[in-house]
């Protein structure tokens, strides 16, 4: 069974990226509502029900915009009541609410990219672009972990040589920033010595090859093909105004003609992409082990 | 695949980009395109402009030496997180600046930003942040003479940058919320990200106050013994 996150990087990050895109520059409340449902159904079946809080961003997101958004905003034409002679209109907690579910579904998607674009496939994708960049940010993430490691032991050093008083808030942070000294000569020093060994292993002498852990399966292909094929379709659409809403000063009722559908469509299927590549993996693995 | 190899066109760019054509394409856009494409240009910009000026890099000769040091101060200045909202990735990322060059500073900074949102979390902000970081730190070289001379101008530098990130990113915010940008919703957005902004230049002093002199002379020593 290959997961989602096995998949090449540059698929997957090309599909989330297109994805989380266009929701968060279009105003279609269909296609917002169809974004948000996709990215929150996607974070189910990575996550179940673990995260409570993040669940309730797509509730309270969505709620806290459309309350507050007609505070700051006097446009619309359709007056429901006044707070502190300030008219709350129906457009403006309309608009509240759509904006509310645009970020919502920005949120999760990005979630979703954070969670499946570790820093080692960053890395991957990195690697089209610069190979010495590439380098110097896998470094840095392995960095990141060494210091840490370091930083302990530096502490326990201190604390060795008696540094640190007891719970004590000034001598706490003066400890930290001689801490924090200490590392940074370590890690200069450290950095030094890593460059001289990579120059004596003959680091930029020549040209370098590399290695990766991605290859490009039919699936892959498939799954890039698919997302630019339908992100596209979406993307000319919206671009030719065929999604283009006004909700001042009076909420606009969509026009339903044939452009509509196909960009709420391809888009969907665009969204619904992940959980269509999970959904075919179980059925196959449901059918292997079932003609066990 | 994005390298430009003639390095006149490339020293071109890579000066012009930052300085010439993103102001003046920022200025002039909300007249020449429609307000309900700000947002996405604004965001291909932005990347645009990142992936230029990083992809230019390949190209240069920056040292093996000099690399690696990179990636030590973006790892330092991502460490060096001692509450959620104070980050000394300014102040190492002007620092880093100051004592190994302007190309230097600029991956400090955006390299920084990509870093720390492994921690904060990656959104559509990322590129915002590395272009304000990077530039930053890219300014900062430019200036490293009358900088690493007056230790008041550092300073003001500082906290400076710090108004200036926090300003940068609520363009980002604006055009996020609104889809379109205008004075009167930028000037809201601006109003509530005072504390933010107040946070953001009066950590920046503070770290700087605390790191010039220790990282400063850690940096030039290094510089000196390995003749950087």
């Amino acid at each position: 069974m290959r997961t989602y996150d096995a998949m090449n990087p540059l698929a997957v990050a090309v599909q989330l990226l297109l994805t989380a895109c266009i929701t968060v520059f279009c105003m279609e409340p269909v296609l917002l509502v169809l974004s948000l449902c996709a990215a929150m159904a996607f974070f189910f079946q990575r996550n179940g029900m673990g995260h409570r809080g993040f669940y309730a961003l797509a509730l309270g997101l969505p709620l806290l915009f459309m309350l507050l958004n007609p505070l700051w905003n006097q446009h619309g034409t359709s007056v429901l009541f006044f707070i502190n002679n300030r008219a709350v209109t129906k457009e403006a907690l309309y608009f509240g609410a759509v904006t509310g579910i645009r970020l919502a579904a920005v949120l999760y998607w990005f979630r979703s990219f954070s969670d499946l674009m570790t820093s080692d496939k960053l890395f991957y994708l990195l690697r089209f672009l610069s190979p010495k960049l590439a380098l110097i940010f896998s470094m840095a993430v392995r960095n990141l972990a060494l210091f840490r490691q370091q930083m302990h032991r530096i502490q326990n050093a201190q604390k060795a040589l008696g540094l640190y008083r007891e719970k004590h808030l000034i001598d706490d942070v003066r400890g930290g920033i001689r801490v924090f000294s200490v590392l940074i000569s370590w890690a200069l020093e450290n950095g030094i010595i890593t460059a001289s060994s990579m120059a004596a292993r003959g680091y930029g002498t020549g040209k370098r090859t590399s290695c990766t852990n991605y290859c490009w399966k039919r699936q892959d292909v498939t799954l890039l093909l698919l997302s630019l094929l339908f992100s596209g379709t979406a993307i000319v659409l919206i671009a030719r105004g065929y999604l283009e809403r006004q909700f001042y000063p009076v909420i606009q009722p969509p026009v339903h003609g044939a452009g509509w559908y196909t960009a709420v469509t391809a888009y969907a299927a665009l969204a619904l992409l992940p959980l269509l590549h999970e959904g075919k993996e179980a059925l196959i693995w449901y059918r292997l082990r079932s003609s066990i | 695949m994005l390298v430009i190899r003639s390095e006149r066109i490339r020293h071109m760019l890579g000066t012009a980009l930052p300085f010439a054509i993103m102001p003046a394409l920022v200025l002039l856009l909300p007249v020449g395109i429609q307000a309900q494409y700000y947002a996405l240009v604004s965001f291909l910009m932005v990347v645009l402009a990142l992936l230029l000026f990083l992809s230019g890099f390949e190209r240069r000769e920056l040292g093996t030496r000099r690399m690696i040091l990179v990636s030590v101060m973006t790892a330092l200045s991502v460490i060096g997180r001692l509450l959620p909202l104070i980050k000394p990735i300014t102040a190492l990322t002007i620092l880093s600046a100051l004592y190994l060059g302007k190309e230097a500073g600029f991956l400090v900074g955006a390299l920084s930003a990509v870093l720390s949102n492994f921690i904060m979390g990656q959104g559509p902000w990322t590129p915002f942040q590395m272009l304000a970081w990077g530039l930053i730190g890219l300014f900062a070289g430019i200036c490293a003479k009358p900088l690493l001379r007056s230790r008041l101008l550092l300073y003001g530098y500082g906290l400076l940058s710090g108004a200036a990130y926090s300003m940068l990113l609520d363009v980002w915010t604006t055009v996020w919320t609104y889809k379109e940008f205008t004075l009167h919703e930028y000037a809201a957005a601006l109003a509530t990200a005072v504390p933010y902004t107040v946070l953001y230049a009066v950590s920046n002093l503070l770290f700087l106050m605390i790191f010039t002199k220790p990282i400063g002379d850690k940096l030039s020593r290094i510089r000196k013994k390995y003749g950087l």
